[in-house]
């Protein structure tokens, strides 16, 4: 194989793994924050990539401006879902989390079928469907758009994280509950903020899957499993931790499809998420799991 | 009106009574003591009034209001802080992240402030400085001798700018040496004005630092007085010695 070939592979993995990067961001800072395992973060992604496409295709708003209505609006819900049922759950909070989440992955699933088909959709815009080349690289427009938007939002995220008040509390809310509510942070709103942050990021994450991927009711659950095997590899809870994990695994995907098959692309999830667990289950970058941001 | 004080305070686990009716008055300004055995309700007394618990029964007043019900975080924002007899820091960030910690108001604004910028560093570097643990402030609060740790717990605590403070064992675990800085920190912020309840089993440092004393046996109060009074209460000597 020329080593061309393998360039373009690698640039198309980075521009793929920037786009993980998001995706897996959201899901490990859930986690990280409640120890709530997310299953419905990807069904997210995709009612956002149809709530953009509907905008786009019926009231004709450019996907890039619908943001401005669904990022706000998913900060609501999520915020929603974590007073409203996940604190609920309370001391069984991880295990029973992953029933819940799973019911609301399907209730998603279900209502996006009714409304729409199970037909395949994609956000077709004018300046996506392009491309650009660089030193005989092709950059494909959709997934530099993709790439730069996660990079922007992540940006956002990580630099909210490491350093405002909000992310000191919410260090301080993960690693001590009880000593942070008596230095008087109320510790339910920090929660319930940062599972509003992670459904954001959602937001913003599922227009970008619209404009690269074709998406259909069900395709959550394929989502779901590539970035539960790169939140694991990243050490779970740990967002920097899973922004490389996503990276390095975007590469992998992309030389692996290129060299390999497409099937081995695809399975190399599995063997990694399976290969983590057995040497390393606490995953590969992330330290101890309240440091992890 | 009584600065802080608690009227028929009851909270029974199972079939124990930790607390049984217990009527308790501090007053503004003074270091207060509440000892007795072990297992005498202190430490579920203290959670009774920070709200980390909930009372059965009974009324906590601070300051004329009400404080009972409240959340941690709101008792806090009130103005009452605690220490905690195994200290309770956030062991994986630094000395100086511990101490910006606290927060004197929780809003929106507030939280997208800086973290680790701007005049609230500035009142940290102080206190670190007061407490002389300057040296450490980049250290992780896990690496610090359990005296330290005291220290910095209390240090962090003062950042919120508490006017009652709790504090639970503040000398248990503590070599002699520290106990003397400990203690010594405690007089001077109570004479800056900050009002003191603790709980603690050393004697001599009850005696020698507190101006008043409560005493509890099976989660009732027994007895209370300046400590020349409460040493030679036959009350007190029972409930120590067994009966």
């Amino acid at each position: 194989m020329s080593s061309h070939l393998l360039l373009q592979a690698v640039v198309l993995g980075v521009l793929t793994g920037g786009v993980y990067s998001l995706w897996s961001a959201g899901l490990t800072l859930i986690f990280g924050v409640m120890r709530v395992v997310n299953i419905a973060h990807a069904a997210f992604l995709v009612l956002s990539a149809y709530l953009s496409w509907f905008a786009y295709t019926e009231l004709g708003i450019d996907p890039l401006l619908s943001l401005f209505a669904t990022v706000p609006a998913f900060f609501v819900v999520g915020v929603l879902i974590q007073r409203l049922l996940l604190a609920r759950l309370r001391d069984h909070v991880t295990m029973m989390s992953v029933l819940l989440t799973t019911a609301l992955a399907i209730t998603i699933e279900g209502s996006l079928g009714m409304l729409w088909t199970g037909s395949h959709r994609g956000i077709e815009i004018s300046y996506s469907t392009s491309s650009f080349s660089l030193a005989g690289i092709s950059f494909p427009s959709d997934q530099v758009i993709g790439f730069v938007l996660a990079a922007l939002t992540f940006f956002a995220l990580f630099m909210l994280l490491r350093h405002s008040r909000y992310g000191k509390a919410l260090r301080a809310t993960i690693q001590n509950p009880d000593a942070a509510s008596l230095l008087g942070i109320k510790t339910t709103t920090i929660q319930g903020i940062g599972f509003g942050l992670g459904l954001a990021t959602a937001a913003v994450g599922g227009l970008i899957l619209g404009l690269i991927h074709p998406f259909f009711p069900a395709t959550h659950w394929a989502w779901i499993a590539r970035i539960m095997a790169i939140i694991v590899l990243g050490g779970l809870g740990s967002v920097t931790g899973a922004a490389l994990a996503a990276l390095l695994m975007g590469v992998i995907e992309s030389v692996v499809l290129v060299t390999l098959s497409p099937v081995w692309a695809g399975m190399i999830f599995y063997l990694v998420l399976a290969g983590t667990l057995v040497f390393r289950p606490h995953g590969f970058f992330g330290g101890r799991l309240a440091e992890r941001f | 009106m009584t600065y802080f004080s608690t009227y028929s305070l009851s909270r029974s686990f199972g079939g124990v009574r930790a607390v049984n009716d217990a009527t308790v008055e501090i007053e503004q300004g003074k270091i207060s003591a509440l000892i007795g055995p072990n297992g005498s309700g202190k430490t579920t007394f203290f959670n009774l009034v920070t709200g980390m618990i909930t009372a059965d029964a009974g009324k906590v007043l601070f300051k004329g209001s009400s404080i009972g019900g409240l959340k941690p975080h709101q008792v806090a924002l009130r103005g009452v802080g605690r220490t905690f007899q195994i200290t309770r820091l956030f062991r994986e960030m630094t000395v100086l992240e511990n101490m910006l910690v606290p927060v004197r108001r929780f809003g929106v604004r507030e939280l997208l402030k800086d973290a680790v910028g701007g005049s609230e560093a500035a009142r940290a570097m102080l206190w670190l400085d007061r407490v002389g643990l300057t040296k450490l402030q980049g250290e992780p609060a896990a690496n610090l001798s359990y005296g330290q740790q005291k220290l910095l717990e209390l240090a962090s605590l003062m950042m919120s700018e508490p006017e009652l403070v709790l504090l639970d064992e503040p000398a248990g675990g503590v070599n002699p040496v520290m106990i003397q800085r400990i203690s010594g920190l405690v007089r001077e912020l109570n004479s800056e004005g900050t009002t003191f309840f603790i709980v603690e089993h050393n004697m001599p440092l009850v005696m020698d630092l507190c101006d008043h004393v409560v005493v509890f046996d099976a989660g009732i109060p027994i007895a209370k007085g300046t400590p020349d009074v409460i040493r030679d209460d036959p009350k007190v000597i029972e409930a120590y010695l067994g009966g």
